[in-house]
């Protein structure tokens, strides 16, 4: 049999002349296009989700220094005792910076294994602090006295929680070392022990430790790079806008045309009312960082 | 094929990360009723719809603890209602790791019945009830805060003589 030779046709005439490669070279062709239009789709819709859920979100918090080890945004509040509560005055201790909430029952559950760490550390130079992000502070006293705390709690508020990068999930936990830069950040309840292992790191670590040498647990809802909240943008008067950099012109150029653009929101408020009575609104913040962008720069 | 292979792979994996992140939304919610017009005097039903992403859940209307936020649709008053009743589902026990006790939770899709008691002395028109559907959601290991989405129920009154247009 000589292969050489064309096959017969099938209804017995004589065969046609045939390039013995196009048949293949077509069906490769279309099965490299098929190949190609699916991962194509895939590309994009991984694109699409990566930039809504991750990047998106991302850019929003207006990272202070995305990084490992930032310094702890300060707080300054007063606990549900009626003391002062300064962050500052716990450098060179180790805190367990704990985001949680009466009605939180991940949150609830840690919390007794906060206590009994509390009372195990506190001599090696630890403390626990509770930050509630109740809307008051009547459950969380009830709270705080049913569950025998033996730590400062305060009660929160959205400024805290944005300096703090956005509390997306309660519990959220930070771990603080004694040079006041975080280590480690929890969202999600987590078993005690991993928290206490942490501890135990950050207060054997001396001085001229590395800090790379800090092991946080590499469990579900752990980050080791902090994104925080820019605290410009924070304290700004349009929530949210960093305007250091604007001059007096821009800024009511601004104001202006921010309370002259209806938010699509649902809320029935202008882009700048809004932005001032929701800070939480996704769509104002949009709509005003689209504005700032806008603006002539100063001197044209 | 096995550049495809690793493509999918790596798409999964960027999937898992991104749902990872907490989400926008957990819950939309939506108002189904008949679009027809109701005398003064009568009730007109309408259905609440919502959906609860997958892996999280809302308490239910009655929670099982008393520290749980319920699931609750606020209405804001209007002019051609007098009375609004609403039934709310019963929800599902589930174990969570933070639990010692089943909570009553909804998952999925949940559906609240509203009953519109319309005002005998309602004037022919079209009305807008406004409200939210307000929830606090969690999955296994995290709280979301408490939340609300808004809904409104458009309701058409008829005229008075008018007959009948939809069953009450």
């Amino acid at each position: 049999m000589d292969l050489n030779q064309p096959e017969s046709s099938a209804n017995g005439g004589t065969p046609q002349p045939t390039d013995p490669g196009a048949q293949p070279a077509r069906a490769v062709s279309r099965g490299r296009l098929l190949v190609g239009a699916v991962l194509a789709v895939i590309v994009v819709a991984g694109l699409y989700f990566v930039n809504r859920y991750w990047i998106h979100p991302a850019v929003m918090i207006q990272a202070n220094g995305d990084s490992e080890h930032p310094d702890a945004p300060g707080i300054s509040l007063t606990d549900i005792q009626g003391k002062r509560l300064d962050l500052a005055d716990y450098k060179g201790k180790v805190v367990v910076l704990d985001f949680w909430a009466t009605w939180c029952g991940p949150c609830r559950a840690e919390i007794p294994g906060f206590v009994v760490m509390q009372e195990k550390y506190a001599s090696q130079g630890f403390s626990l602090i509770g930050i509630s992000m109740d809307d008051d502070a009547a459950p969380v006293v009830d709270f705080y006295k049913e569950f025998r705390m033996n730590y400062p709690v305060a009660v929160g508020n959205q400024r805290i929680g944005e300096l703090y990068g956005g509390i997306l999930g309660l519990p959220t936990t930070f771990l603080i070392g004694r040079d006041g830069r975080i280590y480690a950040k929890h969202t999600g309840g987590i078993n005690p022990a991993i928290i206490e292992e942490e501890v135990q790191q950050l207060l054997a670590m001396s001085p001229t430790a590395e800090k790379s040498d800090f092991r946080p647990a590499m469990v579900a809802g752990t980050e080791t790079r902090i994104a925080l909240g820019d605290p410009a943008a924070i304290d700004s008067e349009i929530p949210g806008l960093n305007l250091s950099k604007l001059t007096a012109e821009q800024k009511e150029a601004l104001k202006k045309q921010l309370g002259d653009q209806h938010c699509p929101c649902g809320c029935n408020l202008t882009v700048l009312k809004c932005r001032q009575v929701d800070r939480a609104c996704q769509v104002s913040l949009k709509l005003a960082r689209v504005q700032i962008e806008k603006l002539p720069k100063s001197g044209s | 094929m096995k550049t495809f292979v690793v493509l999918i792979f790596s798409f999964v994996l960027v999937c898992a990360v991104v749902c990872a992140q907490a989400p926008e939304h957990v819950v939309k919610a939506k108002v189904a009723m008949a679009p027809v017009a109701a005398r003064p005097d009568s009730v007109v039903k309408a259905t609440v719809v919502a959906e609860v992403l997958p892996g999280y859940h809302i308490n239910d209307h009655h929670p099982t603890l008393d520290y749980l936020i319920p699931t609750e649709i606020k209405l804001d008053p209007n002019k051609a209602v007098t009375r609004n009743d609403i039934t709310y589902p019963k929800g599902e026990p589930r174990k969570f790791a933070f639990s010692d006790t089943p909570l009553s939770v909804y998952e999925g899709t949940v559906r609240v019945e509203v009953a519109f008691q319309l005002d005998p002395k309602a004037l022919p028109g079209d009305y807008e009830v406004k409200g939210k559907f307000a929830y606090q959601a969690c999955n296994d290991h995290a709280c979301l805060p408490p939340t609300s989405v808004p809904i409104s129920f458009p309701l058409k009154v008829a005229r008075r003589g008018a007959s009948r247009s939809r069953s009450e």
